[in-house]
């Protein structure tokens, strides 16, 4: 029997799994910076109209400024991998508990938004595609394009007029948890959901017809189609296989830029995500909140984009011996 | 392959469907009973500590939950609170309050003397925000655990305001202090208990049934956070919360014509101004300064910020008060500040003029102050930061001219000293005047209330007449809420008190 090692997917994941740490070195490296690259005393600033003399002296050594920064480094970098991100400079609260209770929020958010959008935008793409210059496809074009146009605050304040205030059929803004309430998440998140999902779906439907149209020109479909496949197994093992790469990559980016935070939707839905957690963060100078949510949304990056290469590998055998 | 995702497709189709079917029922966070209040705040509390935090979110929150020894009615008049009654001694330097007996914190332990001293003391010896409202205060102390006992140093008619005027100067409990819990679990003597806070998402108090003003006709209240106000309004609309203040000015006008809800409009006691920087010239000139008070178009300014709801005024407190001085000599009158800018012998002048995003009404208002002087030779620079470094700025005297408000004041000391007395901590603009300054400092130590009114009134008349504000107007609370609850008035200073109100649904009423 082979090590484990010997497979070469294993060899690839591990590999990137590598990649993946080194990054997340850097990122630790630049969170912490943070602090000391802002024009100005971080101190000074995080207190604002609250300055005293004392108030100064008991947030800098509370928080650690005042010793040498190598030494800073360390102790932060130290308790980060403990999972410890340290306490908000505003009220106190532990960093990493703060950003847990935020996570299922977005997470919810982030999954439904992109179940939603590849509902869409696989099928409107794939079938724009096979029908390149019919209406059908003028049609699909028009309405992606104007999907992308559309700022995601008007769609949202659209859908909340149509199903919550004239049609009273959803909720129009707020959040359950889904292990305690499940039929009030489902009914919270359809609107979020859809809206974050149809700014997704009009990106991803561009992205999945242009990439059909690449390889159903391409010689091996040429050749299938001259074997006598059936039209239904040429488009589905040659063709939507082949273009499932860059699908892949731009599915994986979508993701990730909902979970970084998506504001204006938050907002919005008054969706306690990381983004508004965010946005109030920098508005309140509390800086080691706003490291540690820089510290999880990179993680977040560097584990789906993880996911994604290995998504790769499996679809696309090449990459994996590159 | 394929069959497992059409099935998960049909499945995520099937539950959209169930879903959908399920109307839009009323959202209940706590726990299930129907006399519960679901009120929108337009943003998140910083923390509950009410004597650290210094947001407008964590009061409308923490009003509910902690009580002042006096505190302020609806024609902000001080009334018995925690302290049922108090005297003062002849020489006004002993303040005696006899405490309400009985009174228990949320947890069941009995609320004490010692309780006041613990917080006043924390205040002074932390130099919290407020500790300067301590700033006469020579002693505190507890004879006895229903007595407190606070000495003065001079004569100081504004102590009840200063002690109940806001709950910045609530009383905690030591033990919810010193575990640490106050800021994240707070503990008070109020009509409302505090359950739990979802971060990001709402806040639940639940009714105290123990209160000493009589428990209150609501199980509970549930605040959320929606900063959208399209949103908010549409949750109102639909039934799924009961109050709001997320509500632009822009909208009003439009719901003053809607049905399903009630609506206020009530001047309040903010107000916002506009100041020349005196270190600078021209600006040291009184007849410079009157001429900007006469070349700004104010009616402009006031709808431009907003939308006609607020009240114009050309001093800062508002009718209605005790302390109201009538007052309008400034009009939009050009050809006056032309001939002031003559006499002044002022010429072709650049003026920088400072705002900040993070109160749009300054930066909309520059841009109508800019094209008002423009016929005066006058040329407005706007500066739009934001407000750390607009703070930053007026503190160290960087700026021609600036907007700004102030909230939440009711004593005419609270008005008026900080910001014109010489020595005043907030004198950003370098105002100086002889007379306000002996008129101020008389005004902090006049027992006799008639005779401290003119005072003021003189006082304030001056600080218009020199221009070292130019008052613009009282900006209105602006709130809204179903035709269901009673028991409920929007109040002149913001502070949001649930505990006279019920709901029609519960058959309360």
């Amino acid at each position: 029997m082979r090590t484990l090692f010997a497979s070469p997917i294993l060899r690839f994941v591990g590999r990137r799994l590598l990649y993946s740490l080194v990054v997340l070195a850097g990122v630790l490296v630049l969170a912490f910076a943070l602090v000391h690259l802002v024009p100005g005393d971080p101190v000074r600033i995080a207190l604002g109209t609250r300055y005293t003399p004392e108030a100064y002296q008991a947030l800098r050594s509370a928080s650690g400024l005042d010793r040498p920064l190598v030494q800073q480094f360390f102790s932060y970098a130290g308790s980060a991998l403990t999972g410890d991100l340290g306490v908000s400079f505003r009220n106190g609260d532990p960093v990493t508990a703060t950003l847990l209770e935020r996570l299922p929020a977005t997470v919810s958010l982030a999954i439904v938004g992109i179940l939603i959008a590849l509902l869409i935008a696989l099928p409107a793409g794939i079938w724009s595609a096979l029908h390149r210059g019919r209406i059908s496809d003028g049609i699909i074009r028009v309405t992606s394009q104007f999907g992308v146009s559309i700022p995601d605050f008007w769609m949202a304040i659209l859908l909340i007029g149509l199903f919550a205030s004239t049609l009273g059929w959803l909720p129009t803004s707020g959040y359950r948890p889904l292990l305690t309430d499940p039929g009030g998440w489902l009914r919270h998140v359809i609107l979020p959901g859809l809206t974050v999902g149809l700014v997704a779906a009009a990106i991803m439907t561009r992205y999945v017809r242009t990439a059909v149209l690449e390889v159903a020109s391409a010689a091996h479909v040429r050749t299938a189609r001259s074997k006598g496949l059936a039209p239904a197994v040429v488009t589905s093992r040659h063709i939507v296989r082949n273009a499932l790469v860059p699908v892949l990559t731009i599915t994986g980016i979508q993701l990730a830029t909902i979970l970084g935070g998506v504001i204006v939707v938050e907002v919005v839905f008054a969706w306690p995500g990381l983004g508004r957690l965010v946005y109030n963060a920098v508005a309140a100078r509390d800086y080691p909140l706003i490291q540690g949510a820089v510290l999880l949304i990179a993680t977040l990056f560097l584990l789906i984009n993880l996911i994604v290469d290995v998504l790769y590998a499996v679809v696309d055998p090449r990459i994996r011996l590159s | 392959m394929r069959r497992p995702a059409v099935l998960t497709a049909a499945a995520i189709l099937l539950t959209f469907v169930l879903a959908a079917c399920s109307t839009g029922e009323r959202v209940d966070l706590g726990g299930g009973s129907t006399g519960n209040l679901v009120a929108a705040i337009a943003g998140e509390p910083d923390q509950l500590d009410p004597q650290k935090t210094s947001a407008y979110f964590s009061f409308e929150v923490l009003e509910n939950v902690f009580d002042t020894l006096v505190e302020p009615d609806a024609n902000l008049e001080m009334r018995p609170a925690l302290a049922e009654s108090w005297e003062v001694s002849p020489d006004q330097l002993t303040w005696t309050f006899h405490l309400r007996k009985g009174v228990k914190w949320h947890d069941g332990t009995s609320f004490t003397a010692d309780d006041v001293v613990y917080s006043y003391r924390r205040i002074i010896d932390e130099k919290l925000a407020n500790a300067y409202r301590f700033a006469t205060v020579t002693g505190i102390r507890a004879p006895d655990p229903s007595t407190v006992v606070l000495t003065v140093q001079q004569p100081t008619p504004n102590l009840l305001t200063n002690i109940g005027g806001f709950k910045g100067m609530a009383i905690v409990q030591r033990k919810n202090v010193e575990s640490g819990q106050i800021a994240t679990h707070p503990i008070g003597t109020g009509p409302f208990a505090f359950v739990s806070q979802r971060s990001g998402d709402s806040i639940v108090l639940r009714a105290n049934p123990d209160y000493w003003g009589g428990a209150p006709r609501l199980s509970g209240v549930t605040f959320r956070f929606i900063s959208e106000p399209s949103t908010a309004l549409s949750a109102l609309q639909a039934g799924e919360i009961d109050w709001t203040d997320s509500i632009p000015p822009q909208r009003v006008a439009q719901l003053r014509d809607d049905d399903s809800i009630t609506l206020a409009v009530t001047p309040s006691n903010d107000y916002w101004y506009m100041a020349l920087n005196e270190a600078r010239e021209p600006w040291n000139d009184v007849r410079a300064r009157q001429a900007i008070a006469y070349g700004i178009d104010r009616a402009a300014i006031l709808a431009a910020t907003s939308y006609g709801t607020a009240t114009a005024n050309q001093l800062a407190i508002p009718k209605g008060s005790f302390w109201y001085t009538p007052y309008d000599k400034y009009s939009h009158d050009i050809d006056k500040a032309k001939r002031l800018l003559d006499e002044a012998g002022v010429g072709k002048q650049s003026l920088d003029m400072l705002a900040t995003g993070d109160y749009p009404e300054t930066v909309t208002a520059a841009q109508i102050v800019a094209d008002n002087l423009a016929p005066l030779g006058i040329t407005v620079n706007i500066h739009t930061v934001d407000f750390a470094t607009w703070l930053d700025m007026q503190n160290s005297g960087d700026f021609g001219m600036l907007m700004m408000g102030w909230l939440g004041n009711i004593d005419p000391d609270d008005f008026y000293y900080a910001q014109h007395h010489t020595d005043g901590k907030f004198n950003a603009q370098k105002f100086s005047d002889p007379e306000v300054d002996r008129l101020l400092d008389a005004g902090q130590v006049e027992t006799d209330r008639q005779v401290r009114r003119q005072d003021y009134a003189k006082a304030a008349t001056i600080i218009a007449d020199k221009v070292s504000y130019i008052y613009l107007y009282n900006p209105s609370v602006i709130q809204a809420w179903t035709p269901d609850l009673s028991g409920y008035r929007a109040r002149r200073d913001g502070a949001i008190r649930f505990r006279d109100a019920s709901l029609g649904r519960d058959g309360a009423n």
